[in-house]
């Protein structure tokens, strides 16, 4: 490979930025010409970050023309659809199957459903040669920190790339914070030891349609504490504001129930969470629900 | 009154509109849940309630509730409400607006909407910064705060927006906690009852501008920090009764700010006497 085009694709807080400069360096140092060029607006609220690199003896334009990617590196399900078109036919990509529902996405008031894509690998394998799907996330929170998934999938594109292992391992501890290198080492080699295409026929056997976290309400009772996981942003108040620590912010930085049991039902986790993510039903109100799903009108409420 | 079912203020969330934008540890949806729940208490039909908003992140609220709503342009969210009440007087408005919404683009009409007394219920939620725009001075940055346009430390004082209020002649002055939601709760739905101008100044937290510049920590520690630093001091909410003077008497030296009902009068609602003017004219008229 004397050149090459790499698209790496995510959304806000992934370190796609920190990931595609690992890369220029290491083909910098490799002793290609590199330029790079990146996109990261609105990230802050859940917005798309890409990021072109192309490396070869000299290189003149810092952006990829449509089809002409080499390697797509896709940090994000969605993202992963979204920049497909760029992708080089017949060249591998890469994908976390992370997915991470933005605002607009939540928008059908009947099914209570997203309009985010559904995790369709079987379709996506027919359309692309060589697909290489992962769960960084997993990988990076096994090594140590979820944070590091960046680097994990650093490791599923190192073996794509014309550059010595050594140099990799160089130019990942030179870009991480000092404290985070061992995890990210971890994190590093447990992607580059993923077998493909195993790895991806795991996951396509394993993953069903699974749009959206918020189901809707069913017919049943509902549960005590009623989560909606896709609304949650993770601001920890309501983790920090119960007072038998009945909650827990887990790896993708929502609010999951940890110890139900313990829930007295003091609804502070309910009244202070700024994003109406969180409902405690006591036991009359589930009944009352049951009974009256549809009450409407003022004349039951005045 | 409903006690029962108390969840069942989701059912006024504009649900195709959910998750809201406003960031993560933001005060501004307690204050829009506390909102909700006081508009569930009172059993208002979803149609007779109209929710007024200018410009901001306080404003963005209008649009994720099921009601009448305006979004307006900056500051002049009070006017439209004036507008509305007077040619709508059955409607309950509500107007929400920003501290730079409210103090500095619409202070005047602030200070006139309460001047006339209109039967408006005007949350003010204060951030102490012009959070949709970057973080950007605001006229309730405490002295001495940073904020964007203030690297070295505010050198203005700020308003008080309660005693502003009250000397322009809001007939209801009140000031409420994001991290007291059940309390502020009950400060709306005294807002709402009341007959008149009722104003509630609302202490919310910005933990992306305003929390970040002066390192006051997340969401959570935000909220911790504002009841150490205001007191509850008007008269308790579960008789309900207003007892007249108390706020002043109970001033407290170590205190920052006091929340609860600060002041509250009888006055005549302009929307009223407007009308009682027309049919009189009418009354009068050569028909």
């Amino acid at each position: 490979m004397e050149q090459g085009s790499i698209l790496l694709v995510g959304v806000g807080g992934q370190g796609v930025v920190l990931a595609s400069a690992i890369v220029a360096d290491i083909a910098l140092r490799c002793g290609f010409d590199v330029k790079q060029s990146e996109v990261h607006g609105m990230s802050q609220r859940g917005g798309v970050v890409t990021s072109h690199l192309r490396f070869g003896g000299q290189v003149h334009s810092p952006l990829i023309e449509r089809g002409q990617v080499d390697v797509l590196v896709a940090f994000e399900w969605n993202e992963a659809l979204r920049w497909l078109p760029q992708l080089r036919p017949g060249a591998p990509m890469i994908v976390n199957l992370q997915r991470q529902v933005p605002p607009g996405a939540c928008r059908d008031r009947k099914s209570w459903r997203s309009g985010y894509p559904a995790v369709a690998l079987d379709a996506l394998a027919r359309q692309v040669g060589d697909l290489r799907v992962c769960d960084a996330l997993a990988i990076a929170g096994q090594a140590g920190s979820p944070k590091a998934a960046n680097s994990a999938l650093l490791g599923v594109l190192a073996p794509l790339l014309p550059f010595p292992e050594s140099v990799w391992l160089d130019a990942l501890r030179s870009h991480v914070p000092p404290a985070t290198v061992t995890i990210n080492e971890r994190a590093f080699a447990a992607g580059r030891s993923l077998p493909f295409p195993e790895e991806t026929r795991r996951h396509a056997g394993a993953t069903r349609f699974s749009a959206n976290g918020f189901h809707g309400r069913d017919e049943s009772a509902p549960p005590r504490l009623e989560v909606i996981a896709v609304w949650c942003k993770g601001c920890d108040i309501c983790v920090r504001a119960c007072p038998t620590h009945v909650l827990a912010l887990n790896a993708a930085d929502k609010v999951a129930v940890v110890r139900p049991d313990a829930c007295t039902g003091c609804r502070l986790c309910e009244l202070l969470c700024p994003d109406f993510a969180i409902v405690v039903h006591d036991a009359e109100e589930r009944a009352a629900d049951l009974t009256a799903a549809n009450h409407s009108g003022s004349e039951a409420r005045g | 009154m409903n006690t029962a079912a108390r969840a069942d203020y989701r059912r006024y969330l504009r649900l195709d509109m959910m998750p809201h934008i406003l960031c993560p540890g933001c005060g501004h949806g307690i204050v829009l849940q506390a909102m909700l729940r006081a508009i569930w208490r009172l059993g208002l039909p979803q149609d007779q309630v109209a929710v007024v908003g200018g410009i901001g992140c306080s404003s963005r609220m209008v649009g994720y509730v099921d009601f009448c709503t305006l979004h307006t342009t900056h500051g002049r969210a009070l006017p439209f409400a004036t507008g509305l009440k007077l040619a709508r007087p059955e409607l309950t408005v509500l107007a929400i607006v920003g501290d730079g919404d409210g103090l500095a683009i619409g202070g005047n009409h602030l200070i006139h909407a309460a001047r006339r007394n209109i039967d408006v219920t005007c949350l003010l939620l204060n951030n102490a910064i012009y959070g949709m725009t970057g973080g950007q001075v605001a006229p309730t940055t405490p002295t001495e705060m940073v904020s964007a346009t203030t690297p070295g430390g505010a050198l203005e004082p700020s308003f008080d927006s309660c005693k502003l209020l009250e000397a322009a002649g809001a007939s209801f002055v009140a000031r409420g906690l994001s991290s007291a939601p059940i309390d502020l709760e009950a400060l709306i739905v005294q807002g709402i009852q009341h007959q008149g101008f009722s104003f509630l100044e609302v202490l919310s937290d910005c933990p992306t501008y305003y929390g970040r510049y002066n390192r006051l920590g997340e969401g959570p520690e935000m909220l911790q920090a504002q009841r150490r630093h205001v007191d509850w001091v008007a008269a308790p909410l579960a008789d309900k009764a207003f007892v007249p003077g108390f706020a002043d008497t109970a001033a407290v030296a170590d205190v920052a700010l006091q929340y609860g009902v600060l002041h509250r009068e009888t006055r005549p609602e302009l929307s009223e006497q407007v009308h009682r003017l027309i049919a009189a004219s009418v009354g009068e008229g050569p028909t």
